[in-house]
């Protein structure tokens, strides 16, 4: 047992200590009750928080824009009634089974229409290895592309919920948003159903004859 | 109860039921509200992930799934309710997802009540009666590390100890912590 068991939950004691998130392992479940009893211990040491500033700013700024109901199915608002009823009334636990299914109202993928836009040559499509998605910029439109035989679909390299540029994570074959846990696949769906983002926009992208890529840009 | 300046303190329509979308007050004065009910959601959840990076990247998505179903009108104790039945699935999500869990699993911390009002020593209070009903040496160990902030190493000074016996005491003693059931 405890070799580990001590050696990584210190680990996980140290980060919680010292303001770092959570750096769990599929190990760590062995030792759940312990783990949550450090995080409640280390939050009750410091007392009652507050947002940060800045995350209430970033916060009220969202919230400004927020499109309330604009992504609402009817099946959504139902759901979503039958959630406030229970939450009200009982203050108990609401599981998966009363979430909506986040198909009905992830956005669907927008194609960027660049005003006055124009074919930028971004490389031949030899440059572009099958499967790796491959950063480009055509003017001001940055995008992701992605080859597949002798074609390639781009998305844009600016993640749905965050402005942050999204990077390439060849392992995983996603793109993850540095600034949140937040991924998307080549084709621009957000990986993780349960939050559900918005998908990334779609890039024009074509093939020449003469095997060149380019992409529809400033 | 949070209330914010032209909070409308009308009941969601009537006409859809079940199915009705929740309401908030219109434009600024509706995000002032929600933010002063998301203050009340990043406090909870970081009660129980016990750090900054985490509760933001919770509350915001807390924030992103329930806010879209809100609109304009709704009482502030339904858009409460809602948040927080949103905060506690998001929470349960994070736990299972980070330690492989099913939710069954994390009945305790799914299963918290809506807070009554604004953000309170709750769970600093909560910590208190755990690290009392411990045995001398786990709480002295916890209460050191935990709320006095020391290294394993100024730990083991203070207990006349080693560090790597400080280590298995400490995994001890958080197990024991988490086994404690208090009334609530």
């Amino acid at each position: 047992m405890s070799d580990r068991s001590e050696n990584r939950v210190d680990r996980i004691v140290s980060d919680l200590l010292r303001g770092r998130r959570l750096r769990l392992r599929g190990g760590d479940a062995d030792e759940k009750e312990a783990i949550t009893a450090a995080a409640r211990l280390v939050a009750a040491g410091q007392g009652v928080q507050r947002m940060h500033p800045a995350f209430r700013k970033r916060m009220a700024q969202a919230l400004e824009t927020a499109p309330n109901g604009g992504w609402l199915t009817r099946r959504a608002a139902l759901v979503a009634g039958l959630g406030i009823a229970t939450g009200v009334a009982a203050g108990g636990l609401m599981g998966r089974a009363m979430e909506p299914n986040p198909s009905s109202y992830i956005r669907a993928a927008r194609q960027v229409s660049p005003a006055n836009g124009r074919w930028v040559d971004v490389g031949a499509l030899a440059d572009f290895i099958d499967g790796q998605g491959k950063r480009v910029t055509a003017g001001a439109i940055g995008a992701f592309l992605f080859r597949r035989g002798d074609t390639v679909n781009a998305v844009s390299s600016i993640c749905s919920d965050l402005p942050c540029e999204l990077q390439w994570n060849g392992g995983t074959h996603v793109l993850d948003c540095p600034c949140h846990p937040a991924s998307f696949t080549p084709a621009g769906a957000p990986t993780n159903k349960a939050y559900p983002l918005p998908s990334l926009d779609l890039v024009s992208v074509r093939v020449t004859d003469a095997g060149r890529v380019e992409v529809l840009g400033t | 109860m949070t209330t914010g300046p032209g909070r409308s303190q009308s009941e969601a329509r009537g006409d859809e039921g079940a199915g009705e979308i929740l309401e908030l007050p219109a434009a600024s004065s509706s995000t002032a509200i929600a933010l002063d009910e998301l203050e009340l959601v990043y406090a909870f959840i970081y009660a129980r992930v016990g750090n900054r990076p985490d509760a933001e990247d919770l509350t915001q998505q807390v924030a992103m799934k329930a806010i879209p179903r809100l609109r304009p009108g709704a009482p502030a104790s339904a858009i409460r309710g809602y948040l927080f039945a949103t905060a506690r699935s998001v929470l349960g999500a994070f736990w299972s997802t980070r330690l492989g869990l099913s939710e069954s699993e994390l009945n305790e911390d799914l299963a918290m009540a809506v807070p009554p009002g604004p953000p309170s020593e709750e769970s600093a209070e909560r910590a208190r009666r755990v690290l009392e009903s411990l045995s001398d040496n786990y709480r002295r160990v916890l209460t050191l590390r935990f709320l006095h902030g020391y290294s394993l190493k100024e730990v083991a000074a203070e207990m006349r100890s080693t560090v790597g016996a400080v280590k298995v005491m400490q995994l001890r003693a958080l197990r024991a912590a988490a086994k404690v059931r208090l009334d609530e």
